[in-house]
């Protein structure tokens, strides 16, 4: 699974921590997810929508091998 | 992230006071500890005969016992519970998913290690890795948790 976490953060003028403290998890988190390190949970992923203003599908989209 | 068995995050740093102490102990009387005659004192035990599966009657008796093996064990595995299942400073899902990947990493990896031991180690000699492995899964889950936390914090912008 790709995601555009980064662009987004960029759109809204955020800093990973600004992004972290938004939706309540660590720096750390918002870093493995840009690097695609980590999966979020469906909760992570809608607050993640809710922050940038758009649809779950315009940050995360699933790849062939998904 | 909400989850019923871990401590809050002030317990961190009292369990790594009491691990190291009870590892340094150890460490340090390593052989009077084998030897089990420091701080002898009469204690209740539980069961006591040559095998838990003899005839004889061994419940519930008094004996004396050099303690100082049971409060080091006792400080390691405090300490150790401590460490590993305090909060973080956020605790989120990203941190219980370190967390359980450790745990399964330690289980896996202590197990790997015994097997080698049981075939290649005999005697008293394996004795000690039985003592060790009492502590073997709390470290290395200890272990694997803060160096992929490390990890995490390193993979930077």
């Amino acid at each position: 699974m790709t995601n555009k976490i980064k662009v987004h953060r960029a759109i809204h003028n955020l800093t990973q921590a600004d992004l972290a403290n938004k939706i309540g998890v660590s720096r750390q988190t918002i870093n493995a997810m840009e690097k695609n390190k980590y999966v979020p949970s469906t909760v992570l992923a809608l607050k993640l929508s809710k922050v940038f203003n758009v649809s779950v599908h315009d940050i995360f989209e699933l790849e062939e091998i998904d | 992230m909400k989850t019923h068995y871990l401590l809050s995050n002030n317990y961190k740093v009292i369990g790594w006071v009491i691990l190291i102490l009870g590892l340094l102990t150890g460490i340090v009387f390593y052989k009077t500890i084998l030897d089990g005659e420091l701080l002898q004192t009469n204690v209740l035990v539980l069961y006591n005969s040559d095998s838990l599966f003899d005839s004889n009657n061994g419940f519930f008796k008094i004996i004396e016992n050099g303690i100082l093996d049971e409060i080091v064990a006792i400080l390691i595995i405090v300490g150790g519970l401590m460490v590993g299942f305090s909060k973080e400073k956020i605790e989120d899902e990203f941190i219980f998913q370190l967390r359980k990947t450790s745990l399964v990493w330690a289980i896996i990896f202590n197990y790997i290690v015994l097997m080698f031991a049981i075939v290649l180690v005999y005697n008293m000699t394996f004795f000690e890795v039985l003592i060790f492995n009492m502590f073997t899964p709390l470290l290395f889950f200890i272990i694997r948790f803060n160096f992929l936390k490390y990890k995490s914090r390193n993979y930077d912008e």
